[in-house]
């Protein structure tokens, strides 16, 4: 019982950095209907440069947050430099595109830190027992990160009138821009966002989960088939599912085998792509013309 | 005129002109693959035998995103799956090299058409999702499974044989796996020129206008699905052979995004691109793993991917044509230069035979009619001559019921936009469907046709319900449409879109397409296709890209096209909108002298005095409901459709009624 229980935080914990990452995907897909598969290498990217800025001498707070600043900077750049480029951007492209740009981090990753995996030092905090169950203080970060901004950007997007024009800008986006946004800074805030959420996933877990160069891709596509729970538009389910990932995956671990891990969210992401394609939470739309 | 000159002037047909390209191509191509082991460094030979092996699957993916429109991130793992498959029946089924090489192959695709029959169903990018989960399964399952060698994979079988001759070094095995590029490349060459593969690009430019033409869209994405992971399993056999030692670095990602690059540089939807492109990515690779070292002291590992993502991104950004792209504007270039050179002297002799030409294929074949608005002497006697009125399928006796619609009911959400319609169409004749905007028109046409799927209500076509089922159902059985907002199949010609109105009328499938065994039946419809036009006094324009038409006459183009189909049943949504009055009064003639061969037609308008003059019946819609129905003179003095025109004024409505009285 107490092994479940433990597998369970450390799911929670995992998943929690599924659900930021599925945030920032539906954060960008929603405004600009790209699927950005670069967005778990934001996280890497946050989590090498904080530890570089800790070995170059940066207390742990100040380093995180010229991360966080950076790779904000870096996805809106990713935006301006790339992606607006596209006249015709379809879905399709885009995964295409931003497979491309994802390729790049990396490689550009692999050559400034190395091919080894680093980790950041934990955060303050002490760990705790509960029950039989130590929590790490980490772990409590990492939820209390999904919490705070993961939260924050829901309610961002669903609550306030930027947030709404932003998701109409999408749909609509002559609409958008009558009640005055226009899609190319939706669609610069909507990067900003998901380069802030990245980073934030990157950081937290770091101390952790570690970072390495080519980690990104792997952890992009989890938050990715989170995200496909939720329809890839409702930031609720995909948090959701993005947990129950994480938990899944570490009983996987536990019970059956540690490499076999990785694999279940594919499994799940094909499953659900033949049951139920438009998401767990959505009625399945069956319009053709 | 003879129909050898008609063939002649119009010169797409045959076999020679058809296949130059591809022929002189592959010709040239095979001198080169025969030279290269003699003149090739050893580390020169070693990236050539890769980017062989490397452009079978990319050859696969080029048939799928250019034919289906999709992309597979996991190229790699039916890559992965037939090397994997080859190298275990090899080495612990000792079974025969080339039954192995079968095994491998079918293994790939049947893991394609696994994944495949559910995802196809689906637009847009979950196959590309599907597939890239599909890619890190494989790779994990092959490091996991004890099967498969865990990490380090399965070895220890033999090279291959050929007529006792081992093969065991770079030059020969060059040459073992360059004859199975050569064939692939043909094969994938006709696919794309081939009924599906034409059926396919025209999916991709407009899915409805396709289906309603009677195109299989998911069956044949299913198929070309199949058939790129076959090339791709191919590739993976050879990869086997080559390294003689399969582990689960072959199902990593990034080949996939290599495999993907070489398409993507290549340009989409283009094989020879795609062999190019493996090419160049290859040399690419080999260039980026020596260079970057060099530039960056310490640099190890996949630091090619630098090369890659920037490649990419730039391709996408700045050349979404891709290398083919680059080639055909300066191949273009080329040739209008040469043009220009040579046409000055005989340019006059040209012009000449070009307004000969012209007016001889205008509106042929209707008896007793002149064309109208002619004011070309010539077209009188073209109506003797060689061209036709496209031929009429009729498969019920004149007055028997064709279409039988009852019940049909659409909703959106609280919103009734057809109610409880119910209608009979009798063969033989043209029934006009009239109301205001709003009305339910193209919602009853969408329904009828397969486009939407009804609430409720049964349509009945030839006494076969075909409500809710894809409109390829009901346009294989002959019935056809024309849309009110344009459906162009605008990456090709004029000619190319009425060709794709004879899809239903053809037969050859993939496997022939593939074989290049359709040729005359394709040049055949091509041939129809032209007299089509050349009635609809479009036969000038041929040979023009169908986007660059003017607005009026894509919609003759369009149905020309419906025509092709020899259809039973045809339905025109508004199609005199946006016609110059001598187009209106050409295809009422010619809708006139379509039903007195027998032909059922209901046309959607909106020019009430057009259908009243043309319609035998006329049903009216308002608000969803079917107000009236009858013969055009009952319907006219009908109230409720005075009313329903013109609102409860009823000076204004008489008003209206005299100037529709005027008019006919």
């Amino acid at each position: 019982m107490i092994d479940f229980l433990q597998l369970t935080v450390a799911g929670l914990s995992q998943g929690s950095v599924y659900a930021l990452l599925a945030v920032g995907l539906i954060a960008t897909y929603t405004v600009r209907h790209v699927v950005n598969i670069a967005q778990g290498d934001y996280a890497t990217l946050a989590g090498l440069g904080s530890i570089s800025l800790v070995t170059a001498g940066l207390p742990l707070p100040v380093a995180i947050l010229i991360a966080l600043i950076s790779v904000t900077l870096a996805s809106v750049l990713i935006e301006r430099l790339v992606i607006a480029r596209v006249k015709n951007l379809t879905t399709l492209v885009s995964i295409i595109l931003t497979l491309g740009v994802s390729t790049l981090l990396q490689a550009i990753m692999l050559l400034i830190w190395g091919a080894e995996a680093k980790r950041l030092p934990a955060f303050p905090g002490s760990d705790l027992t509960l029950g039989g169950v130590s929590i790490r203080s980490q772990e409590l970060w990492m939820l209390g990160a999904l919490v705070v901004v993961g939260g924050g950007v829901l309610l961002f997007y669903e609550k306030t009138r930027w947030g709404k024009a932003l998701r109409a800008s999408a749909e609509q986006p002559v609409a958008a821009r009558i009640v005055g946004i226009s899609p190319a800074a939706a669609s610069v805030i909507a990067f900003a966002i998901a380069g802030f959420v990245g980073a934030t996933a990157g950081v937290v877990s770091s101390p952790i989960y570690l970072s390495i160069w080519s980690g990104g891709l792997l952890l992009g596509l989890k938050g990715f088939v989170a995200a496909v729970l939720g329809g890839l538009v409702s930031f609720r389910a995909a948090i959701v599912g993005a947990l129950l990932l994480g938990i899944i995956e570490s009983y996987v671990a536990g019970y059956v085998a540690s490499g076999w891990k990785d694999a279940v969210a594919f499994f799940i992401l094909i499953i659900v792509l033949i049951i139920r394609p438009a998401g767990l939470v959505l009625r399945p739309n069956a319009v053709r013309v | 005129m003879s129909y050898l000159n008609k063939a002649a002037m119009r010169s797409k047909t045959g076999f020679w002109p058809n296949n130059r390209g591809t022929i002189l191509g592959v010709a040239a191509f095979a001198v080169i693959i025969a030279i290269i082991p003699f003149t090739a460094s050893s580390s020169m030979m070693n990236i050539a035998v890769f980017s062989m092996i490397f452009a079978l699957p990319a050859i696969g993916l080029s048939l799928l995103m250019g034919l289906a429109g999709q992309v597979s991130l996991g190229q790699a793992a039916f890559f992965a799956i037939g090397a994997y498959t080859h190298a275990i029946l090899l080495q612990k089924f000792e079974m025969p090299g080339p039954v192995a090489a079968v095994g491998g192959v079918a293994a790939a695709m049947l893991a394609a058409l696994l994944i495949g029959l559910p995802m196809l169903r689906l637009r847009g990018h979950y196959l590309a999702l599907a597939t890239l989960g599909l890619g890190f399964i494989v790779m994990i399952a092959v490091r996991e499974w004890e099967f498969t060698g865990r990490t380090t994979g399965i070895y220890g079988y033999g090279r291959p044989e050929v007529f006792g001759i081992p093969i065991d070094n770079n030059g020969l095995f060059f040459w073992f796996v360059a004859p199975f590029v050569l064939i692939g490349l043909v094969l994938a060459l006709n696919l794309t020129r081939s009924r599906a593969g034409r059926a396919l690009s025209a999916v991709n430019d407009s899915e409805l206008a396709a289906e309603s033409l009677g195109v299989n869209t998911y069956a044949l994405r299913v198929k070309v699905f199949t058939l790129s992971a076959g090339f791709a399993g191919l590739g993976g056999v050879f990869y086997a052979y080559q390294v003689q030692i399969v582990s689960p670095q072959v199902a990593e990602f990034h080949v996939s995004v290599e495999l993907l690059l070489m398409v993507v540089l290549g340009g989409l939807g283009s094989v020879w691109g795609a062999v190019a492109g493996a090419f160049i990515v290859e040399l690419l690779s080999e260039g980026l793993r020596d260079l970057i070292p060099a530039i960056i002291p310490g640099a190890t590992g996949e630091v090619q991917l630098i090369g890659y993502g920037l490649v990419l991104i730039l391709v996408i950004i700045l050349l979404p044509g891709g290398l083919y792209q680059v080639v055909k504007s300066a191949w273009a270039a080329i040739t209008r230069r040469r043009a220009d050179a040579s046409a000055k002297p005989s340019s006059a002799a040209s012009v000449d035979g070009g307004s000969g030409e012209v007016p001889t294929r205008a509106f042929g074949g209707l008896p007793g009619e002149a064309p109208a608005g002619a004011g070309l002497d010539e077209a009188t006697d073209a109506a003797a001559s060689d061209a036709r009125i496209p031929t009429v399928s009729t498969p019920v006796a004149a007055g028997q019921p064709i279409l039988e619609v009852s019940g049909l009911t659409k909703r959106y959400g609280g919103v009734v936009a057809v109610d409880d319609v119910t209608l009979t169409v009798p063969a033989g004749q043209i029934m006009g469907l009239i109301g205001p905007n709003g009305a339910g028109k193209t919602t009853c046409f969408n329904m009828i046709t397969g486009a939407i799927a009804p609430t409720s209500g049964t349509v009945r076509f030839l006494g076969e319900e075909i409500q809710g089922r894809k409109p390829h159902v009901g346009a294989e059985a002959g019935l056809t449409r024309t849309f009110q907002n344009l459906q162009v199949f605008s990456s090709t010609d004029v000619v190319g879109n009425v060709y794709m109105g004879r899809y239903r009328k053809g037969r050859a499938g993939i496997l022939r397409g593939m074989f290049g065994l359709q040729g005359r039946e394709q040049y055949a419809h091509e041939e129809i296709a032209h007299d089509i036009l050349d009635s609809m006094r479009l036969g000038d324009v041929a040979g023009l890209a169908a986007g660059d038409l003017p607005f009026g006459r894509q919609r003759m183009m369009e149905v020309c096209r419906a025509l092709a189909a020899e259809p039973a049943l045809l339905l025109l949504d508004e199609p005199m909108a946006g016609l110059s009055g001598s187009e209106r009064e050409l295809l009422a003639q010619l809708l006139r002298a379509l039903r007195d061969a027998g032909l059922t037609i209901v046309l959607v308008e909106h020019d009430v005095a057009q259908v009243m003059a043309l319609a035998d019946t006329v049903a009216v819609l308002d608000d969803g409901v079917l107000i009236a129905h009858g013969d055009p003179e009952s319907v006219r003095n009908d109230p409720a459709v005075i009313v329903a025109y013109l609102g409860t004024d009823a000076e204004e409505a008489e008003a209206e009624l005299k100037e529709l009285e005027d008019q006919s």
